[in-house]
């Protein structure tokens, strides 16, 4: 592990019980976070970064195994390997250290009590019982996310908004000073003026607090905003792991290509727009070789025999792509022209 | 424009925002359907076949051999209630000895007041039931949370057909099957000494005799509610706990590194036994009702004995007391789910509920 490394995640994979059979939801995932790097996770529904997010703080249902891997942690000069945390480690763990704001922040809240007993609770379950000290942090936190302290502290959660309450969510999860923060769909439930609101926050918090950040999202134009760098996924894999300027000027994996394409952009012209055919690959019996090579226009004969690894292009960049250097040279000749 | 409201007097603005308590309109609306109840048992019961005199005459005849004529003499002279008297007098004056919280007199028990009556059958009614529904809610929840957490395991299948099987059995044919089979054939315990609500000689009084005398003799009607009603409890909270484990809250709590028995308690428990709370209202009212063959099998002094006892004999004035009773349960165990699941459930408690 690099020593300004914050985690490192190596050889990841996860599988669902189903009924049909195993779901392999997250495989052979490695990638690491750099202290106060922001690295997004984008990819369509149902690519496993959601499970991705949850097995980083040991948080999957039931049905779900981590079957391999390692989940490494830097904490001061340790060095923890979380997957081997004892239940009562994990349960400090979570928030302490590795904070997980959800899509959902609406029913975030237990309805029937207040928002200062969310809090005072999470602070004792982590050990910290001063009442005058965490009441004091929270409503400093509150101010800082722009809400009324005094009025949200003392509320129920049914009394406020969705931006409010996405708001409250995100002030508790820096309650504790956690290292990294990880987002899921942070933005996605809100109106476009609350979306922007909260972007703005987390950067603000970011300077304030520097914590590092992984935010899931299939929103492109969040990752381009806020991300360091981004991991796009597809079928449970990391397929492409770039910085963000080359994630979207210079992608080298076809289906970031298309992602990327998906979305208007300022400038663009509309007819640039393309989805991408077909559809997200069932995850019990997957395709051959390649995962993306029913979908992907410059599918040969070798993709349909082995599904290609995360190999290095520059010291920026890797991609899990047999022709990326064909693509690589096309994409640059189609923005030349 | 300023509202009228704002603009009366002190003593016309509070009663307005009297009229406006959520809970005295539903205390209001309380009494205005006791009120309504009742009325409808004072007329019902004297449309039953038969008057007091003439069940009177029917048991002179039968039990002494009296001749019709000389029994009908002696239940007149017995009665002193004027029968004949017209309908809507009667009720008049029903009407306003009630509100002087007078039920009037037994017509058949001569010259016991019926309050009296009921005071001393009532306790007993409420103490069987009372701790029957207590153990049977308190049991359901915990076995039912416990299945919702191990769902599909082998405990959670025999716990669910046991609540399925017991939830649908009558409570009257488990009373009979108790008394026949328990008391009767097996003998495991005498059912002889336990009828009545007390041993002779056992005093009332807050002393271990008293309480344990108490139970042991409300141990079969207690026993019989608890297994007819605890299966739905298992099931209700079964199902409630599980759609709440399902919830976002649940899942951010743990990721919030709660401890396990805090969100078990906290979160699931008390977010999933909200609905059980409004059935426990109508729980209450059934178990008033259902009492009246339970406490008739197993010889027990409550409420539903007398009211059966009372039916038979057709006295007239006890009836309407024990069926006010009952009504006034039924609907003010309602008020009170009402008002209680306002101060368990944050969202939905009124505005200008005041407390």
């Amino acid at each position: 592990m690099d020593s300004d490394s914050i985690l490192k995640v190596e050889n990841l994979s996860v599988i669902y019980q189903s009924r049909r059979g195993p779901v392999r939801a997250v495989r052979e995932v490695s990638f690491d976070l750099k202290k106060g790097e922001n690295l997004a996770l984008i990819g369509e529904s149902g690519c496993g970064k959601t499970t991705l997010g949850l097995a980083l703080i040991r948080l999957l249902s039931k049905s779900a195994r981590i079957v391999q891997g390692k989940i490494l942690y830097r904490q001061g000069d340790r060095i923890i390997d979380v997957l081997s945390l004892s239940d009562d480690e994990v349960r400090r763990f979570r928030w302490q250290e590795c904070a997980m704001v959800f899509q959902a922040a609406l029913n975030a809240f237990n309805p029937v009590i207040r928002i200062w007993d969310h809090i005072y609770e999470t602070a004792k379950s982590h050990g910290w019982t001063n009442r005058n000290e965490v009441r004091e942090e929270a409503l400093e936190l509150f101010r800082m996310v722009q809400l009324d302290p005094h009025r949200v502290i003392d509320a129920y959660p049914h009394e406020l908004s969705g931006g409010m309450r996405q708001r409250v969510l995100i002030a508790m999860s820096l309650l504790l000073k956690p290292q990294i923060l990880i987002l899921d769909e942070p933005t996605t439930a809100l109106d476009i003026l609350t979306q922007r609101t909260i972007i703005e926050l987390l950067r603000r918090l970011k300077e304030e607090f520097h914590f590092s950040m992984i935010f899931i999202s299939h929103d492109l134009a969040l990752a381009a905003e806020l991300a360091d760098r981004v991991a796009t996924m597809y079928a449970g894999r990391i397929i492409e792991l770039t910085d963000v300027d080359s994630a979207f000027e210079r992608p080298r994996h076809p289906y970031t290509y298309s992602l990327i394409r998906t979305v208007p952009t300022v400038h663009g012209d509309f007819q640039q727009l393309q989805s991408i055919p077909g559809s997200p690959p069932d995850l019990i019996t997957p395709p051959q070789g390649c995962r993306f090579h029913p979908r992907c226009a410059f599918m040969t004969g070798s993709c349909l025999d082995e599904d290609p690894n995360l190999m290095p292009v520059d010291e920026k960049s890797a991609v899990a792509c047999w022709r990326w250097r064909e693509i690589d040279l096309r994409i640059k000749e189609a923005a030349e022209r | 424009m300023a509202s009228p409201a704002r603009t009366l007097q002190p003593p016309f603005s509070f009663l307005l925002r009297l009229r406006k308590s959520y809970i005295v309109r539903r205390t209001l609306n309380a009494f205005f359907k006791v009120f309504l109840v009742t009325t409808l048992i004072f007329f019902l019961i004297r449309l039953m076949p038969a008057s007091p005199v003439d069940v009177y005459i029917n048991l002179l005849i039968s039990q002494y051999g009296m001749p019709y004529e000389e029994a009908r003499n002696m239940a007149a002279a017995l009665f002193s209630l004027d029968l004949d008297a017209p309908l809507h007098l009667q009720y008049i004056d029903f009407l306003l000895n009630l509100l002087k919280g007078d039920l009037g007199i037994s017509l058949v028990s001569r010259g016991t007041p019926v309050i009296q009556m009921i005071g001393r059958f009532l306790p007993w009614t409420l103490f069987s039931v009372g701790v029957a529904i207590l153990l049977s809610f308190s049991v359901g929840m915990l076995l039912g949370m416990f299945m919702a957490y191990r769902r599909g395991s082998l405990l959670d299948t025999l716990l669910t057909t046991f609540a399925s099987v017991m939830s649908s059995i009558p409570n009257y044919l488990v009373a009979i099957l108790l008394l026949v089979f328990v008391g009767v054939q097996w003998q495991w315990v005498s059912i002889h000494a336990m009828r009545g609500s007390l041993s002779p000689g056992v005093v009332p009084g807050f002393n271990w005799t008293f309480i344990s005398d108490a139970l042991y003799h409300a141990a079969l009607p207690i026993f019989t509610y608890f297994i007819t009603t605890v299966g739905q409890w298992m099931l209700s909270m079964k199902s409630s706990t599980m759609s709440t484990l399902e919830e976002d809250y649940v899942t951010v709590a743990r990721a919030r590194g709660l401890p396990d028995r805090r969100i078990a308690l906290m979160y699931v428990g008390r977010n999933a036994s909200l609905p059980l709370f409004t059935q426990l209202a109508l729980q209450i009212g059934f178990a008033a009702g259902a009492g009246l063959l339970i406490e008739t099998f197993f010889v027990y002094q409550g409420v539903g004995k007398l009211l059966i006892d009372s039916i038979n004999q057709r006295d007239y004035t006890v009836m309407q007391g024990c069926f006010l009773i009952i009504t006034v349960m039924v609907i003010f165990a309602n008020l009170f789910a009402d008002l209680l699941y306002g101060r368990l459930d944050p969202r939905i408690r009124i505005v200008g509920g005041g407390s």
